[in-house]
């Protein structure tokens, strides 16, 4: 079996597994020595070790497929211990500036309490804060150890003028990459959600604030096509929160259809919507896909996302997928900057890199 | 089967295409690689390992081999893929077998949690296992390899793999690397150490691997209980000097010198706090490996009074 078939069976298993935890039951040792490294490769291997233990298959396993299993396992309980000291660590440099942060993604998730946080590989924490107030806690968190990676002229104007981050901070003791928002999408983007809309809404967790439950899918939902093809973690990501939120509280589809409308982010939304059922079977209820019918891009160009986004996860490898990522890849800038800002862009990163 | 037992040809087809699954200690390698340079490596310096029948998955699986970008018409290089990706840069193309060897290091480092790694060079004696953990330079390779032509069981000379559940510590025989003015140390002090052909590494410096002894690849399931910790640091001229260290120090040195042990959190702590309950711990400065080894063996006769 040539490395290029099982990474291809690997993704497939992966997205199966995904769909239908069950699924990993009746796997072959053929099976999961493809499975392993896609996942691991997903940053998934930690939710795989775990869907693995809930079905109590470990005792049936070859040794090599349960060590990595074990050591996946260990290292995704140490994500959480960092992700929760780390938001100690930030709450202790912004409360008394009287800044309080609101955490996205991961971090959110995890102060959120929600399942789908467990294990999952965090390699920097995310926070959003009000613009007014970006000055202030960039100012407390050097004071608290953090640093800005040293960066040249270009990238340090990309962050600094059209981004909706500030160039990432490290911590110089304990190096977890930090990122400071003061909002969700760039400045120079198309999409522009207001952020006082987010910051107005929160929720807060243990002392712990994260965007309420509608704005943290459609967070999930933007990001999700944010650097050209769908990252699988991510889908399983946006599953995770519609699968929870859906039973968790009341209304929630309808508040979902109406805070995406209200946002203007109703197509990230409804690609969201759609790939995650159809990538790894997100139960969404019928009656929602006429309601953002509006939202849905026009058939040709629903189709060819569609084939790109199949193209792009299904050969793994290969032309035909790099030249779909390359196009999602574009799509993607296309819709952060306006395109004669794009096309300098591209131009410069080819040429540097 | 060894792999000294496989016929050469068979190993050639396996290394080509789907992989030859060598048994390391707990660990199963599936390498590939079309490069003859990796092919006599490893029938040399693995010669006493157990190759996995049947073509089962494997811990780490790697690819050793030119990399296939347009370079390789200007320079031969060699890349390590692992599970189809390329964690490392390509480097040229004579290091291909310090490059392997530097791979399964970083496979261990990387995907063991299941053990408490730290970074020490391990031998037993009876069921007790001698650590030295130290960062590189310090020459618990060297010590190491000169112990093992003295009759000590290699576990490895860089990882301890510290079983949190049991306290034991796991073998990993693999060849012991040797650098420098060492290779010439060593091939005086014993005739009968097997020593691979000398290469220059990615530090620039010259190594030359040495192969486990057969019975401590044999013995790769047999685990050891901590004895003897020791903290070797090279220092030329100066005469053996032994100074004991605190348990308190003991654990912090062990923690500087772990991969992993913060991922176990408070189990992390109390293994290594468990190694110092059993192991008295010193330091020991040495110029000569004579003097290194005698001071070794004078420590350990006088524990196990």
């Amino acid at each position: 079996v040539t490395s290029k078939v099982r990474a291809q069976h690997g993704l497939q298993l992966l997205l199966r597994v995904l769909r239908n935890r069950d699924d990993l039951a009746g796997l072959t040792p053929a099976d999961w020595d493809a499975l392993l490294p896609a996942a691991e490769h997903a940053k998934l291997s930690a939710r795989l070790a775990a869907d693995a233990e809930h079905l109590g298959l470990a005792d049936g396993l070859p040794d090599w497929a349960r060590d990595r299993l074990i050591s996946s396992h260990i290292r995704g309980n140490e994500f959480e211990r960092l992700v929760r000291w780390e938001i100690d660590r930030i709450h202790r440099a912004l409360l008394p500036v009287g800044v309080r942060p609101v955490f996205l993604k991961g971090a959110g998730y995890l102060a959120a309490g929600l399942a789908c946080a467990s294990g999952r590989v965090v390699l920097d924490i995310d926070i959003l804060v009000p613009e007014a107030d970006l000055a202030r806690a960039q100012a407390a968190l050097v004071q608290h150890g953090w640093q800005f990676e040293p960066l040249d002229a270009y990238d340090e104007r990309y962050y600094r003028e059209w981004m909706h981050e500030l160039p990432p901070l490290r911590h110089q003791e304990r190096g977890v990459m930090l990122d400071l928002h003061h909002a969700i999408l760039p400045r120079t983007g198309r999409l522009q959600p207001d952020s006082r809309i987010l910051l107005g809404r929160t929720v807060t967790y243990g002392g712990a604030a994260v965007l309420c439950p509608t704005h943290m899918v459609l967070h999930a939902a933007v990001h999700l096509f944010y650097d050209g093809p769908p990252a699988i973690r991510d889908i399983a990501d946006i599953d995770g929160l519609l699968r929870h939120f859906a039973t968790a509280e009341a209304d929630f589809w309808a508040a979902l259809v109406r805070d995406a409308r209200e946002l203007g982010l109703a197509r990230p939304a409804f690609y969201a919507l759609r790939y995650a059922q159809r990538l790894v079977g997100t139960p969404i209820p019928t009656g929602l896909w006429t309601s953002v019918a509006g939202a849905a891009p026009a058939g040709p160009v629903a189709h060819l996302m569609d084939a790109l986004v199949d193209a792009s996860l299904h050969a793994g490898t290969g032309g035909v997928a790099a030249l779909s990522s390359f196009a999602l890849f574009v799509r993607s800038h296309w819709l952060r900057m306006p395109p004669l800002m794009l096309a300098r862009h591209l131009v410069r990163k080819a040429v540097v890199k | 089967v060894t792999l000294a037992d496989l016929p050469p040809d068979t190993l050639r087809r396996q290394l080509r295409r789907q992989g030859l699954r060598l048994r390391i200690g707990p660990f199963v390698a599936r390498v590939a690689s079309s490069m003859a340079a990796i092919e006599t490596s490893l029938a040399t310096l693995y010669a006493h390992h157990d190759v996995e029948p049947g073509q089962d998955g494997a811990h780490f699986t790697l690819r050793v081999d030119p990399p296939r970008t347009l370079r390789r018409f200007v320079r031969r290089q060699v890349q390590v893929t692992f599970d189809g990706h390329e964690p490392f840069l390509p480097l040229p193309w004579q290091m291909a077998a310090p490059m392997l060897e530097a791979a399964l290091n970083w496979c261990v480092g990387s995907f063991a949690h299941r053990f408490v790694v730290i970074h020490a060079a391990t031998l037993a004696l009876g069921g007790r296992a001698l650590l030295m953990p130290a960062p590189p330079g310090s020459g618990k390779s060297t010590l190491c390899a000169a112990l093992m032509c003295r009759g000590w069981r290699l576990l490895s000379d860089e990882f301890a793999l510290l079983d949190p559940a049991s306290g034991t510590l796991q073998p990993i025989p693999r060849p012991v690397a040797l650098k420098g003015p060492s290779i010439a140390l060593l091939r005086a002090w014993s005739a009968d150490a097997w020593l691979g052909p000398e290469v220059d590494n990615n530090e620039g410096e010259r190594v030359s691997y040495m192969r486990p002894p057969l019975e401590s690849v044999r013995a790769s399931a047999t685990r050891a209980v901590p004895g003897w910790i020791v903290i070797p640091k090279f220092e030329a001229g100066a005469p053996p000097i032994v100074e004991a260290m605190s348990r308190a120090r003991t654990v912090m040195h062990l923690a500087d010198n772990s991969f992993n042990y913060n991922l176990h959190g408070r189990n992390g702590f109390e293994s290594l706090a468990s190694i110092v309950d059993r192991a008295p711990c010193v330091t020991l400065r040495y110029s000569g490996l004579e003097d290194g080894v005698q001071t070794i063996d004078r420590l350990v006769s006088k524990s196990s009074r």
